[in-house]
């Protein structure tokens, strides 16, 4: 791996900005959220800032199964981020639909619509939960350049 | 020449001023953090996010005019840097010096806003164009203050270049202490140009995303991001010059700490602003801007008049 490669692998893990898109939850995984990115738990710390549009976002953070209504939604939200972009599934319903699994108006999970990159299991999930799975992400970014 | 262009390019011009954005909005983003009982972001942060964005996908939009898109952040980015060559730093001479500069140096400082402007225009997208026809509107309530508040101070010393007020106000030492009232004027205006907090309505993620940036991502994100941190430290330097003009005819590297701590200074006063007031509405700003600060300049610019009738004739 050159050095060029390296420091730009560097600054990705270093500074991940997220967008925040409830895919149709019941609001409880997004309070855990938000909670994590309060002055309490300071995502900031690892560089990671809140950003409002998918124009500036690397990592999408999304919580509740995929509804009919906002499937097409979350395709283009995806499709606005650049290159390189990741998916983070937060709660039960964001992993595999929970709940509400199989129900006739519903995706079951965010991976049935786009690629996701990690998932954080949790009814709701704690955000000491959500900073551990982003950090494992970040770190898994690492080992996959280093293979390359 | 050799002098010139390794004063443009290395010190203390492009890398020293683009090295010195960054440390000042590591500065800003730490007291903001610490001020708000966080523990901040790491000191290399600024730097990762820069490489970040420059290694990520350029977007452009296919309903925007692609060349004002991408030409915007560069020409504000060039505008920011050009006006730090005017300003005398730690010794009471600049780069470029004629008499008028001072007013060259304010419509520099306008430019990025402009640019901003265009940007955002022409991006074609809803919230860019409500965010950058908003930092226009704003333009037209921070700026009379601004230009009043250092132009009571270029009054007092009875001239129009940057120059002349600081050989001016280092003959005349103390002087600069009538001033006061001007700096807080154009401190709170500087904070309208940054886009910073309790002026931040371009901007504000709440309503509009992020205003003219919306539709930014990249390269191009970067570099406007980096206008802003340099157009800190220029507004900073400027600001330094026009109301703290002492410690310039010392020893070079004394007069360099005096500079740092004067612009380190001033920042973490614009940090301690934004920690500790809300974002006003449109129409609070435009009446704050045009009630409060502009007489308050006024009366500034009647008192430097006074002064300037019995001492300085």
């Amino acid at each position: 791996m050159s050095l060029i490669k390296k420091i730009i692998t560097w600054a990705r893990i270093k500074s991940p900005w997220i967008l925040h898109f409830n895919t149709g939850a019941c609001n409880a995984c997004d309070i855990e959220i938000i909670a994590a990115l309060t002055p309490r738990y300071d995502l900031e710390r690892f560089g990671v800032v809140l950003k409002g549009t998918p124009r500036h976002a690397d990592v999408l953070v999304c919580s509740g199964p995929v509804t009919k209504q906002i499937e097409d939604r979350l395709c283009r939200i995806y499709e606005q981020m650049p290159e390189p972009k990741f998916v983070v599934a937060v709660g039960a319903c964001a992993c595999s639909g929970g709940v509400v699994r199989g129900c006739y108006n519903v995706a079951s999970g965010i991976d049935k619509v786009i690629p996701v990159a990690a998932y954080i299991p949790g009814c709701p999930a704690s955000p000491k939960a959500i900073i551990d799975g982003v950090v494992k992400l970040l770190a898994s970014l690492e080992d996959k350049e280093a293979k390359k | 020449m050799l002098g010139e262009l390794f004063y443009i390019f290395i010190f203390p011009g492009f890398v020293f001023l683009i090295n010195f954005a960054w440390i000042a909005e590591f500065i800003d983003r730490k007291i903001y953090a610490r001020l708000q009982n966080r523990v901040g972001p790491p000191w290399f942060q600024p730097v990762a996010d820069f490489i970040k964005l420059l290694s990520k996908e350029d977007i452009v939009p296919a309903a925007s005019n692609p060349k004002m898109f991408k030409i915007a952040p560069l020409f504000a980015l060039a505008s920011a840097i050009t006006a730090f060559f005017y300003i005398p730093l730690w010794k009471a001479d600049a780069l470029f010096s004629f008499n008028g500069d001072v007013i060259v140096v304010l419509y520099l400082l306008t430019l990025p806003t402009l640019a901003f402007f265009i940007g955002g225009w022409y991006s074609t997208s809803l919230y860019s164009r409500i965010g950058s026809v908003r930092s226009l509107m704003q333009l037209f309530a921070y700026e009379v203050p601004l230009f009043m508040g250092i132009l009571s101070s270029a009054l007092l010393a009875d001239t129009w270049s940057l120059r002349e007020i600081a050989v001016f106000y280092t003959s005349h030492p103390y002087v600069w202490m009538f001033n006061l009232l001007g700096f807080a004027i154009a401190l709170v205006s500087l904070l309208g140009k940054l886009e910073k907090v309790p002026f931040d309505i371009p901007e504000a993620e709440t309503e509009v995303v992020a205003g003219g940036f919306t539709e930014y991502s990249g390269r191009m994100l970067a570099f406007l991001r980096m206008t802003l941190d340099v157009e800190m430290i220029v507004g900073s330097a400027l600001l330094a010059l026009v109301f703290f003009p002492f410690g310039l005819n010392l020893h070079p590297v004394i007069g360099f700490l005096i500079f740092i701590i004067k612009i380190l200074f001033i920042i973490s006063l614009i940090s301690l602003l934004r920690t500790v007031v809300a974002r006003l509405r449109m129409d609070q700003m435009i009446n704050f801007c045009w009630k409060y600060l502009v007489p308050l300049a006024l009366l500034q610019l009647l008192f430097n008049l006074t002064m300037k009738g019995m001492f300085f004739r």
